[in-house]
């Protein structure tokens, strides 16, 4: 998959243009989200980690990112749908988020979209989680595509205190 | 990063090293030891400071630092007598000359004309000698130009040398000889016994240089060629040379008291050979034999780190300033840094040619790199201690070479991972030597009497840990001087002598290493601590403590009983610093107060950061370890005695003690399906002695984890310590045990 996923990116990358900016796509359900390219460190299938107590359920865990620990977030408990059950076949992508690395749990890493900053669109008012953990929405190939803000992602994970 | 800089870099290592051996020599001669040797120490050190400093241009510090020289130049000569007040002025112009430093490195400007009074003192001390006085400035300039040429041969150890040969002329030029003194010769040829017994010529040579002026020279005529040599054969000599109206065959014979039998010696009233002729005779006699084998030492008042020199340059400093001229094979001399304090590593002392340089030879590295080797080890134990555990019964019997190798592995690794752990060991009295400065700032601000004892100032603990420990033991020294220590009003009239004494004391205590400060002031008040903990709702009003747990309050944060808030202490930071700055390296703080009597209070701080041996448990499937240092037994649940309290909370009874139980599974909201019989009880003891029983699915084993933290990434989590990787790759969490227990008590109190 990693493979896969640059050779998309060398050919996309080199006609990207000055007010586009490229994407990695992942899936959850019939849902896609991308974040920038530039945050992604590693995209690795799912191998287990170890659980940590005290912390929200969107909190998978954490596992060994060759001598670092890295925190999973579990994307679709996240937006409030309820654990994912993770199979081998399931994707874990590390983004830099700041100084710290952290890994995503989703179902599948579906595409790199290289997109324009134009066609970005605000959230719109409502849906509180989505205007939360959203910063944009982005239309590709008539498929919706809702742009992560990390920073609100990884927020707020150990929260026995306001539960 | 320009060459210049580099070199300033050089010089304020060497600055602050520099500071801290002055702060060392003068808390000896405020303790009454007026010896020469200190003062040229002193010299020295103020020197070497006054010539980087005008190489570089900080004209202010040179201008303070020549004026204070010019003192101590007096002082020296006993043109300027070392009075108390003298001292006083000495100490706080070495804070000053600290300060200038400070600010040459920190490229800040001091005030208009800081330090001008302690100047102006120096020069009304100095005015009776105007020549000196009146030396001119240039003359610094000319002082360093050797030392660039030092470094840029990227010599560090060495760059302090050429201003150390600048003032060998004047500091150690002996007396002119005067027949009518007293004068012996003493010769003195040691055995190879008394090396066997552990006894030092040097020590012997220092003690007897306290009688009088000696000059010692070596006679080594004994060497065998190179191809005989052996290394830990016996082969050199001494012969002494004392001058002293006091001394009488009996004291000098006093001096080698202890190692009588084991030596020949013989002591002589005149003076036999001249010093001359002796130099020629060590020349001639030592030039078979490598030049290098030949290495000053000075023995004589003034002993201090003596520079290496090369064989050429040795006679030539020996012409006017020759103290002292001796080989140092079989028993290599090392210089050290005071002549008091023990030469340290006695188990090497004999053991071979290589180690003849041990006391001048070190090499700067940057701390990175050597973490780096650190954390690199780190993982190759946990990598062995991996395969180790791989290896199972069969494979044991089919592969006996490989089991060998394995066995093998694992000492080496010990092995390495001792010696990279003592490379960033250093002693605590770094961090101990600026205390007294701000023990000094605290008695001038507060008005009280207040002494520092220090003790056990050569234990040593992680670099890492020492930085960390700064600022807990600044906190916690201004803490006695501020609330522990009485006015001496107060003091006298509780019937304590006027002066209060802040105590510092580090040791080693198995694992870890203990550092305590202790007053013997009036303790802490539980019944303000008390008030003011349940005015600030720290403490609720139903809630008993006991006198411990009310101590235990003063680390909460922000909390204060001073009544007003004064620069030094108040605000009520400062506790609570110390609490998670010590938190954050592994250790623990403990509080202990006796009413009117004192207070102590003690850090127990980890020897090493790197590796922690833990054991391994499974709670709720997932391995967790708990470090084996709290851990005092395990249990099965099946044999543990469980009890009931009124509450409903769980106790265990062991051995007539009752103690809070700690479902681990429960406590971090995980299921478990394992029946409770089939489970362990981990019996573990939390800071100030207080137990506390985990209750653990299963006990896997024990091994050696690299801690890894989860705030690096992630953030912190309670109850949970670190995080750590085992052999097979998945991550463990360290439990934190004293985090538990407080906890525990919360939910306690909040029931």
């Amino acid at each position: 998959m990693e493979a896969l996923a640059f050779k998309d990116d060398i050919s996309g990358g080199a006609v990207q243009a000055a007010n586009s900016m490229q994407l990695i796509a992942f899936s959850i359900g019939e849902q896609t989200y991308g974040v920038e390219i530039t945050t992604v460190r590693e995209i690795r299938a799912w191998n287990g980690a170890t659980p940590l107590p005290n912390t929200r359920e969107f909190v998978r865990g954490v596992i060994n990112l060759r001598g670092t620990i890295v925190p999973i977030f579990d994307l679709r408990a996240r937006f409030g749908e309820g654990q994912t059950s993770p199979t081998k076949n399931h994707v874990v992508v590390v983004m830099s988020v700041g100084e710290k690395w952290v890994g995503i749990l989703v179902d599948a890493v579906s595409d790199i979209l290289t997109v324009s900053k134009d066609d970005i669109h605000n959230v719109p008012e409502g849906n509180s989680i989505d205007t939360e953990l959203l910063n944009g929405i982005v239309t590709h190939d008539s498929r919706m595509v809702g742009l992560i803000d990390l920073h609100a992602v990884v927020s707020g994970a150990s929260s026995k205190l306001d539960s | 990063m320009s060459d210049l800089d580099d070199f300033k870099a050089t010089y304020f290592d060497e600055c602050s090293e520099l500071l801290l051996e002055l702060e060392e020599q003068f808390a000896a001669i405020e303790d009454g030891d007026r010896s020469s040797n200190r003062l040229n120490a002193v010299f020295r050190a103020i020197h070497s400071i006054k010539g980087g400093g005008g190489a570089f241009g900080f004209s202010g510090l040179v201008g303070f630092a020549h004026a204070y020289e010019t003192l101590l130049d007096h002082v020296r000569d006993g043109r300027v007598e070392l009075s108390e007040a003298v001292t006083a002025l000495c100490i706080r112009a070495n804070d000053i000359v600290a300060d200038y430093v400070a600010a040459a490195r920190d490229g800040t400007e001091l005030a208009e004309g800081y330090g001008a009074e302690e100047k102006h003192q120096f020069d009304a001390l100095t005015s009776g000698d105007p020549d000196l006085g009146s030396e001119s400035m240039e003359e610094f300039d000319i002082d360093f130009v050797p030392v660039m040429v030092t470094i840029a041969g990227a010599e560090d150890e060495l760059a302090a040398e050429p201003f150390d040969l600048a003032v060998l002329d004047d500091s150690f030029e002996a007396p002119p000889l005067s027949p009518e003194t007293g004068h012996w010769t003493i010769r003195f040829t040691p055995h190879s016994e008394l090396y066997a017994r552990a006894n030092d010529p040097l020590l012997l040579l220092r003690e007897l240089a306290t009688l009088g002026d000696v000059e010692v020279n070596a006679r080594v005529d004994e060497v065998p060629a190179l191809a005989d040599f052996e290394p830990f054969g016996v082969y050199c000599a001494w012969e002494i040379t004392l001058r002293s109206e006091t001394a009488t065959e009996a004291t000098i014979a006093e001096v080698f008291e202890f190692v009588e039998g084991n030596c020949d010696l013989s002591i002589e009233r005149g003076l036999v050979p001249s010093a001359e002729d002796m130099l020629d005779r060590t020349m001639e006699e030592t030039a078979p034999s490598p030049a290098e084998l030949i290495e000053t030492a000075e023995v004589a008042p003034g002993a201090e780190a003596a520079p290496v020199l090369s064989f050429a340059e040795l006679a030539e400093s020996m012409k006017p300033a020759l103290k002292a001229a001796a080989p140092v094979m079989p028993a290599p001399l090392k210089p050290s840094a005071t002549a008091s304090e023990e030469p340290e590593g006695d188990n090497d002392r004999r053991s071979g040619p290589e180690d003849r340089r041990n006391g001048v030879q070190s090499i700067r590295v940057d701390l990175d790199k050597i973490d780096r080797v650190v954390n690199m080890v780190g993982e190759l134990v946990i990598t062995q201690s991996m395969l180790t555990q791989q290896m199972d019964e069969t494979l044991r019997a089919r592969y006996q070479e490989l089991v060998r190798g394995l066995e093998v592995l694992a000492q080496t690794t010990r092995g390495l991972q001792d010696s990279v752990m003592s490379i960033r060991a250093q002693p605590v009295k770094t961090v101990f030597s600026r205390m007294p400065r701000l023990v000094r700032e605290l008695t001038a601000k507060t008005g009280k009497k207040i002494r520092l004892e220090t003790i056990g100032e050569n234990t040593e603990i992680d670099k890492t840990i020492i930085e960390q420990l700064s600022d807990p033991l600044t906190h916690m020294i201004r803490n006695s001087a501020d609330h522990g220590i009485e006015s001496p009003e107060k003091r006298v009239a509780a019937g304590k002598a006027e002066g209060g004494v802040i105590r510092l004391s580090a040791e080693q205590a198995g694992g870890n290493i203990l550092i305590a400060v202790e007053d013997d002031g009036g303790g802490i008040n539980r019944e303000r601590v008390l008030q003011v903990a349940r005015e600030r709702g720290v403490v609720g009003p139903e809630q008993q403590l006991s006198d411990e747990q009310i101590d235990q309050l003063i680390f909460a944060p922000g909390f204060s009983t001073a009544a007003e808030v004064s620069d030094i202490s108040g605000r009520g930071v400062g506790m609570d610093v110390v609490l998670s700055n010590i938190k954050k390296i592994g250790g623990s703080v403990h509080v202990k107060s006796w009413t009117g009597k004192g207070t102590r209070m003690t850090l127990r701080l980890p020897l090493t950061l790197a590796v922690l041996d833990v054991m391994l448990v499974k709670v709720a499937g997932s391995p967790y370890v708990i470090p084996l240092s709290s851990i005092v037994e395990t249990i099965q649940c099946a044999r543990a005695n469980f009890s009931r309290m009124p509450t409903g909370a769980q106790v265990l009874q062991v051995r007539g003690e009752y103690v809070q139980v700690v479902d681990l599974a429960t406590r971090f909201a995980m299921g478990t399906e394992i029946e409770r019989d089939n489970r362990f009880v981990v019996l573990c003891e939390a800071e100030g002695g207080v137990k506390v029983a985990l209750i653990v699915d299963d006990i896997i084993g024990q091994q050696q984890v690299v801690i890894k933290s989860l705030e690096e990434n992630f953030q912190s989590i309670e109850g949970i310590a670190g995080g750590t990787i085992l052999g097979d790759g998945n991550v463990a969490l360290i439990v934190d045990v004293q985090g538990l227990k407080s906890q525990a008590l919360n939910h306690k109190s909040a029931a």
